[in-house]
């Protein structure tokens, strides 16, 4: 057989010609296989003096693991080497993956769940057809109120109820509250009710389709500061941590008293100056959130509820309006969102 | 309703140490909302924003009183110098009429008008107003015309009472008569507009019977004031407030007395205002007082008493106030207070305030809340802790929560598969229900709609989807869309049915959309659906196809009808699927039913063949029926009237052979 020495000299030659990792493989088992040189050269190991054996057979050993080597070595390189052969321009454009979107709406809608879940809060789904009754006359709104008129209100051809009255779109969410109390018979209530209201109101920046989430808190022993935290924890999870919310007087019929919610605009940073000049956005740092109060006592009488035993907020939102103050949306114009223009849709 | 007026003119009436950005910012907090202080020269106007409830707060004595209640809180000195209200009066009038001009007032319908006076002058001068004076109203964006139209506006914004006044020698026979319009009467004002009434409004009518004034929005032009009037008939007045709303919407007359007029005014508040109109009358036009006062008050408006118990203040406010607080506060915006105490409470529990409600607030102080509202906005919202509400457990219904979850996998699934959602407005118009072969008689109709585009309330959404399709043919060659709202369906005596519905509509052809209704199946694991060919009038033939539920009709799916599509005016043909949307709710699952992986030999063969007039559908549930090792069959290609299947056959037992398998497919083909 050959010698230790010839035998690598042939391997490293023949190694040294190789260009592919199957060749490689060949190379492998022509040495190191069952029927390979090295298994050839132990077998030989019995022609050897006795003498001699056991430096023949450190020599044949330290041969294995030079080819070993050498061999793992060749295939580092050429695995390597493959690597490197094929250049790739990344920034070719990729497999393209279907792209749908979602209107604005439902992603507002699943966020002031999720914040108000989170606290107790349960989502209900009130008839968007109402009745007057539910819609105005539960919620200490007299018949003459102007919020009932033609110019306020849709109202359907359809006829009156004799207990409830017409038949209207109800312009807000505020219907569901007297049909939750009913649902529960009593206190304690945590409800959130998102939904589409109308009102014939339709010009560059109205439409006479938008939504409005309600919520609504009976229990004994609620009060303002309940009303001002809740408020404030929906408004620092949707909008911010940094941002803080003010209650200012107002009037609605349906609560006493009555606010109206601000909170601090986005862009001057609630200071309502920013480069030096005046904030365009907002009314000096502040801007107009929606409308709240504590339930009226007329409200709670209604669906016979004590209102000297319990108390309770309510507040209802716009959903597109919230969505749209929201930092970094841009968009400013509602009717964008119910033109169906798939160039403005399929953006979110 | 928003007021403007300069810092200036407020101090006429308060005496404060606060400047006017002071005042912006604490009477925002607590009362009057001062939108914007804006500096000219050295004047400051203020725009305000006050609630229509508080009509009496909307004029430059309304908001001093405001800020006497709110600045002390701040730490700010605010006290009214004076109150016109007790200085103004008939009794302090200096004016001793020369009854030479009569008047004849007839009031036919008194409750059209709770409260009418009146009083003529002559020996007026037109003229201009002082300097002073014409630059305060235009600041306070009002447009100076000369010394009695200017004296007019001063008095509204100053007290918040609009005024009228006529030439009295355009009156003829010096005869008012106030009466409700008849439909179609018309009236010319002022400002040169003819106005045709709807009918029931307030309207005065001269001994001529033509009509001169359109009450509570806007004078008659054959009345009005020109360069060359002598004699003035000088004129305040309450209406009716619906009346004045309803007139003032429905002639698109907004005039700023209609704003006033329309929230209801303070009966007391005419004599304030007649008052002080004398005395300006007489120094800015040299008018002489010329007839008898008329002052037609029927039914004097009363104060009224609210009582309030301090443990209901506390209650709802959640905050303890100091009773000394509690009752500067009311006193300094013009409540009386009374205070009670039962000595066998222990206090607080028994200390109750009786509070006098002055006739400027009667209309909107009714209950213990108002007065509780009171107190807390001035004490400040700003001083009240964040608390959230107790938080306790309440069970959302059932259905509900799988209506809202799976409503959200529907969308979030869909959008994922390179859907885009559209939400439309529930109401559609006549036009595209006809374009469509719908009946819009068997719709829910709107009575006062504001455009015939959104008349009727939709029964499908394949209306609004279809404009979606043709409003974007062309911006994008693929369009896939979809919406998931409620349809609503009438009944005779009951609320009309308020359904979901899931509606998708595309231009990818009819597989593509009955791909996406099964893939939306199988990520919800829904498979008790089939589909069954059955014509539905929206539908082209070919392609109607009904999925039914256990027999049950739960949506339907097709290529829309091409004479429909044409008078829509669709130019690309579009493939629409309507989906109720209570059987994905009812029907979803979390996860599938687990199956055992077949572990013994599966052979899979191919077969080409041509299935003639048997369904696709049929041939397949046929195929298992007649053969009991068939596991799967799979449609691997397509060609003229020819398919090709691969069916995969095992036994969950035993190892088939493939001799075996080749057996069962001859059995199957024999269907054919």
């Amino acid at each position: 057989m050959k010698s230790s020495q010839d035998l690598l000299h042939t391997f490293t030659d023949t190694l040294s010609t190789l260009s592919s990792a199957d060749t490689l493989q060949e190379l492998e088992t022509e040495y190191l296989g069952r029927n390979g040189h090295i298994n050839a050269a132990l077998k030989g190991i019995s022609t050897v003096t006795p003498e001699e054996r056991k430096t023949y057979g450190q020599e044949v050993n330290a041969l294995k693991t030079k080819i070993t080597q050498l061999l793992e070595q060749k295939k580092s390189e050429l695995l390597a080497k493959q690597d490197a052969q094929s250049t790739v321009d990344i920034t070719l454009p990729a497999t393209p993956y279907p792209k749908g979107s979602l209107h604005m709406v439902t992603y507002a809608i699943e966020e002031i769940s999720r914040i108000f879940e989170k606290i107790g809060f349960i989502r209900m789904s009130y008839p968007e057809v109402e009745w007057e009754f539910f819609s105005f006359d539960a919620l200490n709104m007299p018949s003459d109120h102007p919020a009932r008129d033609d110019f306020e209100t849709f109202f359907m051809d359809h006829p009156k109820h004799s207990e409830y009255g017409k038949m209207v779109l109800t312009p807000h969410t505020s219907s569901g509250q007297h049909r939750e109390m009913k649902r529960l018979g009593k206190p304690p209530i945590r409800m959130i009710n998102i939904a589409k209201t109308y009102r014939p109101n339709w010009d560059a920046s109205h439409v006479p389709m938008f939504h409005q989430f309600e919520g609504l808190c009976v229990d004994k022993r609620i009060n303002i500061t309940h009303l001002k935290g809740t408020i404030d924890y929906f408004a620092k999870q949707f909008f911010g941590e940094e941002r803080e919310t003010r209650l200012r007087p107002f009037h609605f019929q349906f609560t006493e008293p009555s606010f109206e919610v601000d909170i601090t605009c986005d862009i001057c940073k609630g200071t309502g100056v920013i480069n030096d000049q005046k904030c365009k956005l907002c009314k000096q740092g502040w801007l107009e959130l929606g409308g709240t109060g504590m339930v009226h006592p007329n409200v709670l009488k209604a669906a016979t509820i004590d209102p000297d035993e319990y108390t309770g907020w309510a507040f209802g939102f716009g959903v597109e309006r919230v969505m749209m103050m929201r930092p970094g949306i841009g968009l400013s114009n509602m009717r964008l969102l119910y033109d169906g223009d798939i160039r403005v849709l399929e953006q979110f | 309703m928003n007021i403007k007026f300069t810092y200036s003119w407020l101090l006429e009436y308060l005496e404060t140490d606060a400047d006017p950005y002071e005042m912006q910012k604490y009477l925002s907090l607590c009362g009057p909302s001062i939108e914007t202080v804006e500096k000219v020269g050295q004047e400051y106007v203020f725009d305000i924003e006050t609630t229509t409830n508080r009509i009496d707060m909307a004029s430059v004595f309304g908001v001093a009183q405001e800020a006497q209640a709110i600045l002390p809180q701040f730490g700010k000195k605010a006290k009214l110098k004076f109150n016109p209200f007790t200085q103004y009066t008939f009794e302090n009038l200096h004016a001793e009429p020369v009854p030479s001009h009569k008047i004849h007032v007839e009031i036919r319908d008194p409750e059209l008008c709770s409260r009418f006076t009146a009083l003529a002058f002559s020996g007026i001068t037109i003229k201009k107003s002082s300097e002073e004076l014409s630059k305060r109203l235009e600041l306070s964006g009002i447009r100076s015309i000369n010394n009695v139209v200017d004296i007019s506006n001063y008095l509204m914004l100053s007290l918040g009472q609009p005024i009228h006044m006529f030439d009295y020698d355009k009156i003829q026979d010096h005869t008012l008569i106030l009466r409700k319009s008849v439909k179609n009467e018309v009236i010319t004002t002022l400002d040169g507009k003819k106005i045709k009434l709807p009918g029931e409004d307030i309207v005065i009518e001269d001994g001529s019977g033509k009509l001169i004034d359109l009450c509570g929005i806007m004078g008659g032009e054959n009345s009005a004031i020109t360069d060359d009037t002598t004699s003035i008939l000088f004129f305040v007045q309450t209406y009716n407030k619906k009346h004045i709303r309803k007139t003032s919407m429905t002639t698109g007359q907004r005039s700023t007395a209609a704003t006033y007029f329309e929230k209801g005014l303070d009966e007391d508040r005419v004599e304030t205002a007649f008052s002080y109109g004398v005395e300006l009358i007489q120094s800015m036009t040299g008018g002489v007082a010329s007839s008898e006062l008329v002052d037609i008050y029927p039914h004097p408006v009363k104060e009224k008493q609210v009582r309030v118990y301090l443990k209901d203040i506390h209650r709802v406010i959640g905050v303890t106030i100091a009773e000394k607080k509690i009752i500067s506060i009311l006193e300094n915006l013009g409540f009386g207070v009374k205070r009670h105490e039962n000595k066998e409470l222990a206090y607080p529990d028994g200390v109750s305030l009786e509070i006098t409600v002055p006739t400027y607030r009667v209309a909107d102080v009714d209950i213990k809340e108002d007065i509780i509202e009171e107190v807390a906005r001035v004490y400040g919202y700003h001083n009240l802790p964040n608390n959230i509400s107790p938080l306790l457990y309440i069970k959302q219904p059932h259905d509900m929560e799988m209506l809202f979850k799976t409503i959200s996998l529907s969308k979030h699934f869909l959008k994922h598969i390179g859907l885009h959602e559209f939400l439309n407005y529930s109401m559609v118009s006549k036009e595209i229900l006809e374009q469509i072969g719908m009946d819009s008689s068997k719709h829910l109709k709107i009575s006062n709609t504001i455009s015939s585009e959104i008349e009727y309330m939709r029964r499908s959404l394949a209306p609004s989807l279809l404009k979606n399709i043709k409003d974007n043919e062309g911006k994008r060659d693929v369009l896939k869309i979809f919406e998931i709202a409620k349809i609503y369906t009438p009944r005779t005596h009951e609320l009309p049915e308020e359904q979901y519905v899931l509606g998708i509509a595309t231009n990818t052809g009819f597989f593509d959309l009955k791909g996406i209704l099964e893939a939306l199946f199988t990520e919800l694991n829904i498979t008790n659906y089939t589909f069954k060919k059955q014509e539905f009038n929206l539908l082209a033939q070919n392609t109607s196809t009904a999925i039914l539920s256990n027999d049950t009709l739960i949506g339907r799916l097709g290529m829309f009808r091409h004479e429909f599509s044409d008078n829509v005016g669709l130019s690309s043909d579009v493939f629409i699927a309507e989906i109720d949307f209570a059987f994905i709710t009812n029907s979803y699952s979390l996860t599938s039913k687990y199956i055992d992986p077949i572990s013994t030999a599966v052979i899979k063969l191919d077969a080409t063949i041509e299935l003639k007039d048997m369904p696709y559908a049929t041939f397949v549930s046929e195929a298992h029926e007649q053969s009991k090792l068939l596991q799967t069959v799979e449609l691997i290609d397509q060609y003229k009237n020819n398919i090709t299947l691969r069916f995969y056959f095992a036994d969950r037992a035993r190892n088939i052979t493939e001799e075996e398998a080749k057996g069962e497919l001859k059995l199957v083909l024999e269907l054919l």
